[in-house]
């Protein structure tokens, strides 16, 4: 759980997958979700009684020798690999790269959103697979699909910036848009605005020596954070 | 990194896939010993006395069902004495009767004498339940790594250091 404050390396993928993944549950509990950890806790009962299971085996076969334990050994051996089998069916076809299951407060429509991440190799781009289910309803009410660049919420030194995330999440998923009506606004606000950059603009942007670099939630969040890096410079001047 | 010792569940299931690599490493060795019925179904050769058939550090792989045919004569089997632990790998010249009761007698092809100096003390044969399994198949040298590392225990330290290295090395 990469809080905001620890660096990563931007060329590992895996890094930015897990950073990101990690502060999906921090901002949905912030914003009152209840987080269910089914999925979760079937994969590690699962897991771990084959664990005790081959522990086990690796005692009575320890104590007892190989001949007298044969055909319980063989039993352990076969239904190791069936949890075994099991776990990985668990993972492929049920979680299915799932990082967080909750469910919105009622204010916000109590709906449970289901919410699975991808990366493809060497491609850093963010799929975000959100599935909404109704309030006590089982079936799929909705499927939303994002892919977004790590860029929008990783600075060029490897930062997480909570900001531009949770901007992304709330903006593209109602229930979330619901549930933190503020970063709903902003992302609305910056779709909006990246077609802002006329070339009229940018030309006076130049000559006011002013770098526009990334895409305009990076500009929009790197702005507020060098505002507040001055001001508090100022301030303890 | 330590950062994550916050979220109990991902402690617990980082700590459940070191484990089950582990687990899955045994179970696979205990399912290969209920086929082939061996305890031990992969032995490593320790001594010359079968060269030149098998070098020391061959890999040996054994099997311990007579489906077809009983242990013959001709046979190169592996075999455990009675109050030593170390397998004996060794052919078969001679047996007297049939079935679980024949008396067989081993010898090493590159050895003058056959077996009874190294049976247990009143023992002059084998039984069938004496045999941990038949050669079936062999990988030259490979098990030489474990040879290495039995007689010289110092690189068992070099090797730790080693694989800590390149752990810490990785989580950089």
């Amino acid at each position: 759980m990469a809080s905001s404050q620890d660096k990563i390396t931007v060329y590992n993928l895996a890094d930015l997958k897990n950073t990101s993944d990690d502060a999906i549950p921090n901002y949905l509990n912030s914003l009152g979700f209840t987080q269910s950890h089914r999925l979760t806790d079937v994969r590690l009962a699962l897991g771990y009684t084959a664990f005790a299971l081959a522990a086990a085996c690796f005692a009575w076969d320890y104590k007892f020798g190989f001949d007298s334990t044969k055909h319980l050994t063989a039993a352990a051996v076969a239904l190791y690999t069936l949890l075994n089998g099991l776990l990985t069916l668990w993972v492929c076809y049920v979680e299915r790269g799932t990082v967080y299951v909750g469910t919105a407060p009622s204010a916000a429509g109590g709906e449970t959103v289901r919410i699975s991440t991808a990366t493809k190799k060497n491609v850093p781009t963010y799929h975000v697979t959100v599935e909404v289910t109704g309030k006590g309803g089982k079936e799929v009410v909705e499927t939303v699909k994002v892919s977004r660049s790590f860029t929008e919420w990783f600075d060029g030194a490897g930062r997480f910036v909570a900001a531009p995330f949770q901007a992304m999440l709330a903006g593209s998923v109602g229930v979330i848009g619901r549930a933190d009506p503020k970063r709903a606004a902003k992302a609305r606000e910056e779709a909006d605005g990246p077609a802002a950059y006329t070339p009229e603009m940018l030309n006076v942007l130049a000559q006011a020596n002013v770098s526009v670099v990334g895409s305009a939630a990076e500009e929009a969040t790197g702005s507020e954070a060098a505002e507040a890096k001055k001001a508090g410079k100022r301030r303890k001047a | 990194m330590l950062s994550s010792l916050q979220n109990p569940r991902q402690v617990a299931a980082q700590l459940m896939n070191f484990g089950l690599i582990l687990s899955t490493a045994f179970m696979m060795w205990k399912g290969l010993s209920i086929m082939t019925d061996s305890p031990s179904p992969i032995v490593v050769v320790l001594s010359g006395s079968m060269e030149p058939a098998f070098q020391r550090g061959d890999l040996l792989m054994l099997w311990n069902r007579n489906l077809f045919s009983e242990t013959n004569v001709g046979e190169i089997v592996v075999y455990n004495v009675k109050g030593k632990d170390i397998p004996i790998v060794h052919r078969v010249v001679r047996k007297f009767g049939a079935g679980p009761d024949a008396k067989l007698l081993t010898k090493g092809d590159n050895n003058a004498a056959d077996d009874t100096e190294l049976y247990a003390r009143g023992q002059d044969y084998l039984n069938r339940k004496d045999i941990v399994g038949s050669v079936v198949g062999y990988m030259p040298f490979v098990g030489y790594v474990t040879i290495m590392l039995s007689e010289h225990p110092w690189l068992k330290t070099v090797m730790l250091g080693i694989m800590g290295l390149v752990v810490v090395l990785q989580r950089e």
